[in-house]
């Protein structure tokens, strides 16, 4: 009996223990996920009135100019979350990996403390401080270099992407820097000697050694930021106060895709919008990888 | 190895797996033991406007004790949690309230579809047969009908006035009776705004909430009483035209803030002089400004030609009967409670300054009655004398969607005009505004229902 129960186990526990996960995996991802690959063929009004139009949504989507826009916008935001966010990562990385700082903890824990509040959060203290004539912004830039006391940051086409951008930037600059420095506080010491012995300054030993050192992980921080920007909604919807903004200057695909799903009630259309996104997103994951050799390289 | 020594024997996860596994089978235990109670209430009825609850829940007990054995149940509801919660249950047939109240730029949204999937029930053979259909506002059906069946009750008029600075006006030599068109008002604005320091009026140069003010006021719209989109058409055009150099350009007059704390803050400072006013907003004034008590003042709308309307609308709600509703009858006595009380009416205008569409309401003394908040002047009067003439605001499923591209097209505008100025701006404006119809146009003919 003994001897059955113990073969059992070892034959059925595997199963049991994924079981919880893979049942809720079912039921969350997997289905919703086949469910809206389904209704992306279809116009609807909730899920009762359906009516099946093919490959239409996808064919409407790409001649959508507020899709256009929607893309254009998060494009322009991770691009913007690549080349401004990450090159600051690393520099306050690299600052604060130095041994001659003081108080590293303190800055470490200061820098990386914005992410520890919500985007929610966030949002709404970046919308009183950009706000016109009042805001602590406009403020500081009125008394410093004379520009317009209302300036509208979050009313002004021009004007919107820059304050999502900043905003992010307060947000992530300091959760992104601590894979840096953990990257960093991994390169062997030996090869700086080495590279020094070998006549390297600084920048060399930055180009030669830090950066192939922490090039996976750099890669990993890249994909998924780029991942993250494509996601971006919380930050310009309460932002902007449940709208896309002026002339749609902050409406974000995730947005779009929103207020079809649930505003307009056409989950078809919202579906469609879902899946190019994942394929985009996927196709400029495979790409980044691609590109910066990441997985090749070997330590 | 006995079950005692299994359970208290040293895991290789240490016992905190084990506790919050025991802490997860009480929890479950727990909340399978005591399941949520279902509202025990006859009717619920939900609404999004913390200003309506207090009156409804002052309401309630009348009722209740004109009808032995019923319970109401009002309940706030956030006005986002509205839209979504409502409609995924309308979707999914799940519990929705009996009663509820929508607002007017969302209502249209619910009446997508097949009529058979409206959630809501078709008023029109009951106010009809009541004689309400003729004693309210009849313009103010117009959002809440489709396909020409009545889904909601509307909850107000909200006739559009012109709130101002009496005392700023008067240092200012501002005459008020000799503004009787915008364009008066516009040479007056030319003289007194000082841009970034003062502007006669509160309109937004990127959304299109104060140019619909004047566009409805010039009998345009988004949609026409057909469900046909109007919204690019020459009225839309010649408002467009009218509105951006107020709002654009070295000769603007007007600027907003946005939120409404800046406001507050704009007009005790003097940065606005004037701000449109619906009458739910003269309440939001005098709450949230009471230091401008004794300063401020309405008058009716510069007209758009001499003798034309001098007034228009700004937001509303309707309360609709969901089909879900076991006793539809009884739900239309508490709406009827609720909605064409006199009396009620009366005292709730005092409360929270909102024009009930009921017309022989606005014979109540509330409505007469001097508010020292707007130097002395009698608040109610003046609305209810402009409600008869508040133009009808037709509402589609795609009406957010027409008003967030009608907002694209001030912004868009706004930014040419500040550029270029007149040059070519009429072009811009058409192909504009055209475009934006077009895009409407093509969700238009997409849609099989």
């Amino acid at each position: 009996m003994k001897k059955l129960w113990f073969s059992l186990q070892s034959k059925y526990a595997p199963y049991v223990f994924v079981a919880p996960f893979v049942i809720i995996f079912i039921i969350f991802t997997l289905y919703p996920l086949l469910k809206s690959l389904f209704l992306s063929f279809y116009i609807t009004n909730g899920p009762k009135a359906q009516s099946f139009v093919g490959l239409d949504n996808f064919i409407f989507l790409f001649d959508d100019p507020t899709f256009h826009r929607a893309i254009w916008n998060t494009v322009i935001y991770a691009i913007c979350s690549l080349c401004v966010q990450l090159p600051l990562s690393l520099g306050l990385a690299l600052l604060l990996n130095s041994r001659f700082l003081k108080a590293r903890n303190f800055f470490r824990f200061s820098f990386f403390s914005p992410h520890l509040v919500g985007q929610v959060f966030v949002a709404v203290l970046f919308s009183v401080i950009f706000m016109p004539k009042f805001g602590l912004l406009n403020r500081i830039l009125h008394v410093s270099i004379g520009t317009a006391i209302d300036t509208k940051w979050l009313g002004n086409p021009e004007l919107v992407m820059p304050a999502l951008v900043m905003t992010s930037l307060w947000m992530y600059v300091g959760f992104n820097m601590i894979y840096f420095l953990a990257a960093l506080q991994s390169v062997d010491r030996e090869l700086y000697d080495a590279a020094q012995v070998d006549g390297a300054g600084p920048i060399n030993q930055f180009r030669h050694v830090t950066l192939p050192s922490i090039q996976s992980v750099a890669v990993f921080v890249g994909v998924l930021t780029t991942i993250g920007s494509f996601q971006l909604f919380e930050l310009p919807y309460v932002m902007l106060g449940n709208t896309s903004g002026p002339d749609n200057a902050g409406l974000t695909v995730v947005m779009y895709l929103f207020q079809n799903g649930f505003i307009s009630g056409d989950l078809g259309y919202a579906s469609a919008i879902g899946w190019t996104l994942t394929m985009g997103v996927l196709l400029i994951s495979f790409l980044q990888m691609r590109l910066t050799g990441a997985g090749k390289y070997k330590h | 190895m006995d079950g005692k020594k299994f359970l208290f024997s040293p895991s290789p996860f240490g016992k905190a797996p084990l506790i919050i596994l025991l802490l997860t089978l009480i929890s479950f235990g727990y909340l399978s033991l005591n399941p949520a109670k279902d509202s025990e209430a006859t009717l619920r009825l939900w609404t999004f406007a913390s200003n309506h609850l207090e009156p409804y829940e002052k309401a309630v007990p009348s009722f209740e004790s004109n009808h032995p054995g019923v319970d109401i149940d009002v309940q706030l509801v956030h006005g986002d949690a509205v839209n979504s919660r409502l409609r995924a249950a309308f979707w999914a047939d799940l519990d929705v309230p009996d009663l509820v109240e929508i607002e007017i730029s969302r209502a249209g949204s619910f009446f997508r579809g097949p009529s058979e999937y409206i959630g809501f029930i078709d008023l029109s053979p009951i106010l009809k047969r009541t004689g309400y259909y003729d004693r309210i506002v009849e313009n103010r059906f117009a959002p809440y009908t489709n396909r020409g069946k009545i889904y909601g009750l509307p909850h107000d008029v909200h006739p559009v006035v012109l709130a101002y600075r009496r005392d700023l006006f008067e240092n200012l030599g501002i005459n008020v009776e000799s503004i009787a068109t915008w364009d008066d008002f516009i040479r007056i604005g030319k003289k007194v705004t000082i841009p970034g320091e003062r502007y006669l009026i509160e309109l937004s140069d990127n959304s299109a909430m104060h140019f619909e003010i004047f566009l409805f006021q010039r009998d345009g719209g988004y949609f026409d009483n057909h469900g046909d989109l109007i919204m690019d058409n020459e009225v839309a055009l010649e408002t467009l035209l009218f509105f951006i150099p107020m709002v654009a350009g070295p000769n603007r007059i007007g600027s907003d803030l946005g939120a409404y704390r800046l406001f507050t803050q704009a007009v005790e400072q003097g940065y606005f002089l004037s701000f449109l006013c619906p009458d739910w907003r003269s309440k939001v004034a005098e709450s949230d400004i009471p230091r401008m008590s004794g300063k401020m003042a309405l008058m009716p709308l510069p007209a758009v030609v001499p003798g034309s309307r001098r007034t228009s609308t700004m937001g509303g709600t309707m309360l609709g009967i969901t089909k879900a509703c076991p006793d539809p009858e009884l739900a239309w006595k508490v709406a009827e409670h609720m909605y064409f009380d006199t009396d009620q009416l009366g005292e709730r205008f005092r409360d929270t300054n909102i024009l009930p569409p009921l017309k022989e309401a606005w014979s109540h003394p509330a409505f007469d009655e001097s508010r020292d908040y707007w130097s002395g002047q009698k608040l109610g009067r003046i609305y209810a004398d402009l409600a008869d003439d508040v133009p009808p605001q037709f509402a589609s499923p795609l009406i957010e969607m027409a008003k967030s591209k009608m907002a694209s097209v001030i912004s868009i505008c706004s930014s040419y005009y500040r550029m270029n100025g007149e040059k070519g701006f009429e072009d811009f404006a058409r192909s504009t505004l055209r475009a934006a119809g077009n895009d409407v146009r093509r969700y238009i003919d997409r849609n099989p229902f």
